[in-house]
């Protein structure tokens, strides 16, 4: 009796052992993301600002975890550009072996990215690219949650035409696969409705001083719109350029300077009174009322003490999705690309996600437009 | 309409060209004296605007003195830089470890002001950066005026002292000849460090008279040194006259580029010089008036 009850004991403790190791073993394990950000050039604040919304995805899902996993992150400096990216790919890829790969923010270093990971069939989740390079023909293993440069191109040119009634723009672009999309998909849109392009101007990532292009675009006949398409750092020039030869708003002319997703928030204090009447595409907007905004909003605060931007919000959104696949069984490159393909009516900050067969995302709804007001503040315009 | 363009893009080529030359002196001068590249010219640079931002917007200083702060701080971190770390190295007697050594500092101090500044660009405004002169069409900003007026006097300045004074004679002599400029009593390591100082403070007060029209981040001087490297072998390494000549034609090659072609050109067109200057009159523009550098 004793031997069967000594047995009977044992069994248990066993099972109980079992159990309990079997839990703590599941709340172990974690899914490994690798993030391709921008750290260092003239792409940097991407990266500085992507990390802060990674961060605070991470701290809330931490806590608890998501179907007993925990998430874990790998940072390397692709640069915004192709070769530093394809290095810190690899880097990745080989070192940090993570079951799901965000970034980059810059086209032409995704589309370089791509092939690489494509490779290693690892899945590739992208919210700040707009070249369509990156999801047409389409690459199974790369997803984008942003609109791309056509989606967001051929909206910005029907609201000109339409909204802002703009007949004539010359576009100003820097000489990157974003920069001269995003500029012939606005040309292509605008002419077709029957406005005119008076100029295209490219230019490259080193020119500092704006002022010989702003006297150029100053001696063409009257223009409504200039779609301006680069970083911020020559955004900033540029719009104090063009205001300085008293071409747009901010400059006491009549010209509008328009865009799409390229300039954070905060842009517009940093450019002062140049940037008044800049009306721009945001993937975010802070003013929305549905829950899952106002308490990203409210997080943002309490840990950073400063509003979110939308290149935080895109950076949160893509590490929240990545937790949605996980939840649904989601556990490594395989089920996390297949649960990502699958995503029907994903609601995020950003907006909604549902991928189409390229796995681009198709819902409008994050596209937001904002405009700067006089007192440099932006008011958010509601046009989708 | 076109007399009005074509003045106000000679404008904004002076004003341009006047910004390449403030930072090709130094280079040029290092070169001239020690036959050296510096590759971390640009993050004197940069450091120069970093301080003078600093300086007008925390302390509320004038940005005339902001301009004197970055010239001092550049003179004492050349001197501090070159005697600790290019004076030695320049005593072992390989000339490649010095140049090696710029590169290393050049890393340094971009990955040092990244950490403490950060990445995202500053906006440096100026009391003269949105007040404009409008006269028959054309238009030039008061920090534009500011930015002429300074360059043309650190030049006039620059070359008073190379000229007329024992110093700026004792330089000469150690660039055509250190060895004999030694037997002669001239101390060519005091020279040396006189010419760093003087390369670097030129960096810091370009950094100061830059910021304004730079995207201001810890990389910002590396977009401007790739110019001032060509200005530089345009004009003829190591000569100053030729490296003010190069710096304003550059100037006007990206104004009138930028009107009448592509900005995207602009690139195409100076290295096409370069490459132009090299293979018909590798000394330099005007080399040939002059028997020594700088």
């Amino acid at each position: 009796m004793v031997t069967r009850c000594r047995a009977l004991f044992v069994g248990v403790a066993v099972i109980g052992y079992l159990a309990a190791s079997q839990a703590a073993h599941a709340q172990d394990k974690t899914i490994k993301i690798g993030a391709l950000f921008p750290i260092s050039g003239p792409g940097s604040y991407f990266g500085a600002q992507d990390k802060q919304g990674v961060e605070l995805a991470l701290e809330q899902l931490n806590k608890t975890g998501v179907n007993g996993y925990k998430f874990a992150v790998q940072y390397e400096d692709s640069s915004c550009a192709p070769l530093p990216a394809t290095q810190a790919a690899k880097r990745l890829i080989e070192q940090f072996r993570p079951d799901v790969i965000i970034g980059e923010e810059c086209s032409d270093a995704t589309l370089a990215v791509m092939p690489v990971i494509e490779q290693a069939k690892v899945p590739l989740l992208n919210a700040g690219s707009s070249s369509i390079k990156v999801t047409e023909p389409g690459n199974p293993w790369t997803f984008r949650i942003m609109p791309n440069e056509v989606m967001q191109g051929v909206n910005l040119a029907e609201n000109a035409y339409k909204r802002l009634n703009a007949r004539t723009a010359v576009l100003l672009f820097e000489n990157t696969n974003a920069g001269i999309g995003n500029a012939q998909v606005f040309k292509d849109t605008f002419t077709k409705l029957g406005g005119q392009v008076l100029a295209e101007i490219g230019f490259g990532r080193d020119v500092n001083d704006f002022t010989a292009i702003a006297t150029r675009v100053a001696g063409l006949s009257k223009i409504d719109v200039i779609p301006t398409y680069t970083l911020e750092g020559q955004g900033l020039k540029i719009t104090q350029a063009l205001a300085q030869s008293g071409v747009t708003k901010g400059g006491g002319g009549g010209t509008i300077q328009i865009g799409t997703i390229w300039l954070p928030f905060g842009f517009e204090q940093k450019a002062g009174k140049a940037a008044l009447g800049y009306i721009r595409i945001v993937q975010f907007d802070p003013t929305e009322t549905r829950d899952v905004v106002k308490d990203f909003t409210a997080a943002f605060k309490a840990k950073y003490n400063a509003d979110p931007t939308h290149l935080n919000a895109h950076a949160y959104e893509q590490i929240m999705l990545i937790a949605d696949v996980v939840k649904r069984g989601g556990k490594d490159p395989q089920s996390i690309r297949d649960g990502l393909a699958a995503t029907k009516n994903y609601s995020g900050v950003t907006g909604s996600v549902e991928f189409d067969r390229t796995n681009q995302n198709t819902k409008m709804d994050t596209v937001h437009y904002m405009e700067t007001k006089p007192d440099m503040s932006w008011t958010s315009l509601k046009w989708n | 309409m076109t007399t009005t363009i074509v003045l106000q893009q000679a404008i904004n080529g002076i004003v341009l060209g006047s910004l390449y030359v403030l930072v090709a002196l130094g280079l040029t001068l290092i070169y001239g004296v020690l036959v050296q590249i510096n590759f971390a010219h640009a993050d004197f640079v940069t450091l120069g605007a970093f301080a003078a931002y600093f300086f007008m917007h925390l302390i509320g200083a004038g940005y005339f003195l902001s301009i004197g702060v970055a010239l001092v701080l550049g003179a004492a971190l050349g001197w501090l830089i070159n005697a600790s770390i290019f004076t030695p190295l320049r005593r072992k007697g390989n000339e490649l470890l010095p140049l090696i050594a710029t590169i290393g500092v050049s890393v340094m101090m971009q990955n040092l002001m990244l950490a403490w500044f950060g990445p995202i660009p500053y906006a440096f405004e100026t009391p003269y950066s949105s007040q404009v002169i409008r006269f028959a069409g054309i238009f030039v900003s008061w920090q534009n005026v500011i930015i002429i007026a300074v360059s043309s006097l650190t030049i006039a300045l620059l070359y008073a002292f190379m000229k007329f004074t024992f110093l700026g004679k004792a330089l000469r002599a150690v660039s055509q000849d250190r060895e004999t400029a030694g037997l002669m009593g001239i101390n060519p390591n005091q020279l040396i460090m006189l010419t760093f100082v003087i390369a670097s403070a030129l960096a810091g007060m370009a950094g100061a008279m830059l910021a304004p029209v730079l995207v201001l981040t810890p990389f910002a001087g590396t977009s401007v040194i790739v110019k001032a490297f060509a200005i530089v072998i345009i004009g003829g390494f190591g000569n100053v006259e030729g490296t003010i000549l190069a710096g304003l034609i550059v100037g006007l090659i990206e104004s009138y580029t930028t009107q009448y072609l592509n900005p995207g050109l602009i690139d195409i067109v100076v290295f096409a010089l370069l490459l132009l200057m090299l293979a018909i009159k590798p000394t330099g523009l005007i080399s040939e008036r002059r028997e020594e550098n700088v």
